[in-house]
């Protein structure tokens, strides 16, 4: 139901069309009840097969008939199964009633028979494979004809994976996009034991074919991170591949710099990497005789699950049970009596993670803080890169001041290389965007807040105020890392 | 089985000019209740295979519309309570076809609209829906093994309409199934492990992790950013990078973006003037894009949209389960949504 254009039409057209599809209708109709009564008579046969086929050209989406078919397969492997069985059965027998001399003829014959069986059981297959690519031809983003494929290759157990990768070359010459295809490719070239060096290579082909192909970047995110490992996770694959990977994604990006595929590439390049879902880090942390407030650094599904005390050289305290105070599950706090003797060392200790705390002169509560760190820092060569990516994003612009693109990866390239000196050239560039591009202004107004806020947080313990005040920046859209605030025992707007 | 059954007799509605700027609302009424009333409508008998849903779209339209009762509750409820299947407990499209997850929601959501739920054997799809999660906590559609995060929505989506979530299905592990899917490079989800990120799929999963109660999962704010590039100066929205604008995936991304708090993210504006474009003026309906054919499937998503930005004359529609409501309030469900930060 997608792309259909409307078009005008003459009477007698319409007429000719309107035939066309009552006869369509008909057939259609007449074969589902058929179809329909075999199915209830247990009639899975050649028939029955052909009777789908006719519909299933038409159209692939009805899901049913390929169950049919499944039904129709499994009947005749079944058959064939037992022909095999009875032969086996026969050939013992006879080797039991036949003397030595005329054995090997009928040893021959034997293996012929057994071959002939091997062969039907094949054809079966190839009838469903074949039928499945027709129905692609006809849809190719048909998930039935798609699945129908797989399920008759995982029947088969001399399936032949390797031309299903061909098959898939294939494929994505007519359409570089289709998810479907690049799905069926993971799954056949890991049946294949394709090596994954191999399939990179062939990302880069396509890559180098049309830059403009989030597919083949995506699968390519996939292959990197496993390829060429980052020891310390905060970056999404090793540095020295990570230089590589920026210089040809800013070529491709500059090829064409309104095509937002490559641009996403390089974001992904820029940022962090994979974190690890397991850990609580901790932001904030602040307690008083009576409660307890806990802030992480992302959220945890259950405090409550990992052991939090609370540690002096006299006593260890468990801080039990937590509950989550905002739905990011971000900042909990737990009520809990707590003794606290200011003059005492004391730490907060969560899952084996442990911080020193200090205390708050005003009112003796226990506290830790560290402001959330936007960028992880960089050997030499990776800022080298970065750098001379930066430039040449700052020479585009002087041709193309409003390019998009170029303004948001030059702000992140800045960000990466150092927070502090370029903080308001970085804003600035979201201010421009904020008119430049203003579908999401909303985006940028909210991303520029959360930049002053990393900012301020980062800030806040040099300034005098100091646990006491926090004083909020102005111009914010939306407070974020709000939950950092708990340390403060006022916020200042 | 047709809609005719369905459609009581009309009472005619006011004229409307052809102007795609304004809510050609009597129109659209009059498309959804038209629907498959020609018994040799070809179209209509070709996508029996999806009756079920196209049933829910129909009703889900008329009654965000406030035109529900247009169709007929009794024929409607009777014709949903024929395609349970008897051994499996699961809905079947229709009369003839086999049960599949897909329209035992549909068949669900008709119901729950109808406050009929009492009228057909709900352990029965409960234990169809268990039945169907597979070790790794992922789903299958029907018993022929097609894993897809289209059926983990539909799953849960299933038993909290139901109201049997607990100690049913292994709700962890059908958490961990969904989030194994999610793609670093944008957060993003697809249909299954390492598949590429699509819009429908995301509003498959935002609205799995929305009803299972854990959105704290997602990475908001870079999977915000990917949903709201796929805004297009026309206003519409396309279901991934360098593909063309659509009025359903208008619908997934929107609700994805509602459902995470972060619906500023995009115009509102440019959105609805893009999904009043994609009116048919002449037969009422909505089509993927402007100037193409309308159907059931976009009208259903046009109207849906239009209700989440807040167009009057238009019941509220909830984000998650895209039915209206008034009805998740009766049925006391709270899908979860990130507040605005």
């Amino acid at each position: 139901m997608h792309g259909r254009v409307k078009v005008r039409t003459t009477e007698e057209e319409r007429e000719r069309k309107k035939k066309e599809q009552v006869l369509k209708m008909r057939a259609y109709r007449a074969a589902m009840t058929r179809i329909q009564k075999k199915r209830s008579l247990s009639e899975l046969d050649d028939e029955m097969l052909g009777l789908t086929v006719q519909i299933l050209l038409r159209n692939p989406d009805i899901n049913t008939l390929w169950n049919i078919r499944r039904e129709c397969v499994l009947r005749k492997i079944a058959e064939l199964e037992k022909t095999i069985k009875e032969n086996e059965t026969r050939d013992i027998q006879k080797v039991e009633e036949h003397s030595e001399g005329d054995k090997k003829t009928d040893d021959e014959k034997e293996v012929d028979k057994k071959e002939v069986l091997a062969q039907q059981l094949q054809s079966i297959y190839k009838t469903e494979l074949e039928l499945t690519e027709q129905c692609l031809m006809v849809n190719p983003k048909s998930y039935n004809s798609w699945h129908h494929r797989c399920w008759t290759l995982e029947q088969n157990p001399e399936a032949d994976w390797q031309r299903e990768v061909q098959l898939c070359n294939k494929y994505l010459k007519y359409d570089e996009r289709n998810f479907h295809t690049w799905d069926y490719r993971r799954y056949v070239s890991e049946k294949a034991s394709v090596p994954p060096e191999q399939e990179l290579d062939f990302c880069t082909d396509k890559i180098k074919v049309n830059f403009s192909n989030y597919s083949s970047w995506h699968h390519r995110s996939l292959l990197l991170p496993t390829l060429y490992p980052n020891e310390q996770q905060d970056r999404p694959m090793s540095e020295h591949k990570l230089k590589e990977e920026l210089e040809m994604v800013l070529t491709a990006a500059f090829t064409d710099p309104n095509d937002s595929s490559a641009w996403f590439y390089q974001r992904w390049l820029l940022g962090s990497g994979r974190q690890s879902e397991q850990s609580a880090t901790v932001a904030a942390f602040r307690c008083w005789p009576y409660k307890a407030q806990l802030s992480l650094k992302s959220s945890y599904p259950e405090l409550s699950q990992l052991t939090v005390q609370l540690v002096s050289e006299q006593q260890t305290l468990q801080l039990q049970p937590w509950k989550a105070v905002n739905s990011e599950k971000t900042q909990w706090q737990c009520e809990q009596v707590i003794e606290i003797e200011p003059s005492r060392d004391y730490f907060l200790d969560v899952a084996g993670q442990r911080k020193q705390l200090a205390v708050n002169p005003n009112d003796q509560s226990l506290y830790y803080f560290v402001p959330p760190h936007a960028t992880s820092s960089c050997s030499k060569e990776l800022l080298a890169e970065l750098q001379t990516q930066l430039q040449s994003c700052l020479d585009l612009l002087e041709y193309e001041p409003d390019s998009k693109w170029t303004l948001l990866t030059s702000a992140l390239l800045m960000r990466a290389i150092d927070v502090n000196s370029y903080h308001e050239q970085s804003l600035s560039h979201l201010a421009k965007l904020v008119q430049v591009d203003a579908l999401r202004q909303g985006y940028y107004k909210d991303l520029s807040a959360r930049w002053t806020m990393e900012m301020a947080l980062a800030k806040w313990p040099t300034s005098s105020n100091y646990p006491q005040l926090f004083e909020m920046p102005t111009e914010m859209s939306m407070t974020p890392y709000a939950h950092y605030l708990i340390v403060a025992d006022k916020i200042s707007s | 089985m047709d809609f005719t059954t369905f459609v009581k007799p009309s009472n005619g509605g006011a004229t409307e000019s052809n102007d795609t700027s304004k809510l050609q609302f009597w129109k659209h009424v009059k498309y959804i209740e038209n629907h498959g009333k020609q018994e040799d409508d070809y179209e209509y008998c070709m996508t029996e295979f999806l009756r079920m849903s196209g049933i829910f779209w129909g009703v889900t339209a008329l009654d965000i519309m406030g035109q529900l009762d247009r169709l007929d509750r009794k024929s409607i409820i009777e014709f949903v309570k024929r395609c349970q299947c008897p051994s499996s407990g699961g809905f079947a499209p229709c009369e003839g076809h086999d049960p599949h997850m897909l329209y035992t929601l549909s068949a669900i959501q008709v119901l729950a609209t109808y406050d009929a739920l009492d009228e057909i054997d709900c352990d029965a799809v409960v234990r169809f829906v268990v039945g169907l999660q597979q070790p790794d906590g992922s789903f299958f559609g029907d018993k022929w093994g097609e894993v897809d995060n289209r059926f983990s929505f539909c799953a849960v989506a299933t038993l909290t309409l139901l109201k049997r979530m607990e100690q049913t299905i292994d709700v962890e592990k059908a958490v961990k199934f969904v989030m194994s899917c999610c793609n670093q490079t944008d957060g993003g989800f697809g249909s299954k492990p390492g598949a590429e990120s699509h819009a429908g799929l995301i509003y498959c999963c935002v609205g799995f992790l929305s009803l299972t109660q854990r959105l704290h999962l997602l990475d908001v704010d870079k999977l915000g950013w990917w949903l709201c590039e796929r805004q297009l100066p026309s206003g519409g929205l396309n279901g991934r990078p360098e593909k063309l604008p659509d009025v359903c995936y208008s619908w997934w991304v929107l609700s994805s973006l509602t459902i995470m708090g972060r619906l500023h993210w995009i115009s509102s504006e440019k959105l609805q003037q893009f999904i009043l474009s994609c009116q048919d003026t002449e037969t009422g309906g909505f089509s993927d894009r402007t100037g193409n054919m309308p159907d059931i499937f976009h009208t259903l998503f046009g109207i849906g949209g239009l209700s989440l930005l807040g167009h009057s004359g238009l019941k509220v529609i909830n984000p998650t389960l895209c039915m209206p409501q008034y009805i998740i309030d009766r049925l006391g469900i709270q899908p979860q949504m990130v507040n605005q930060a």
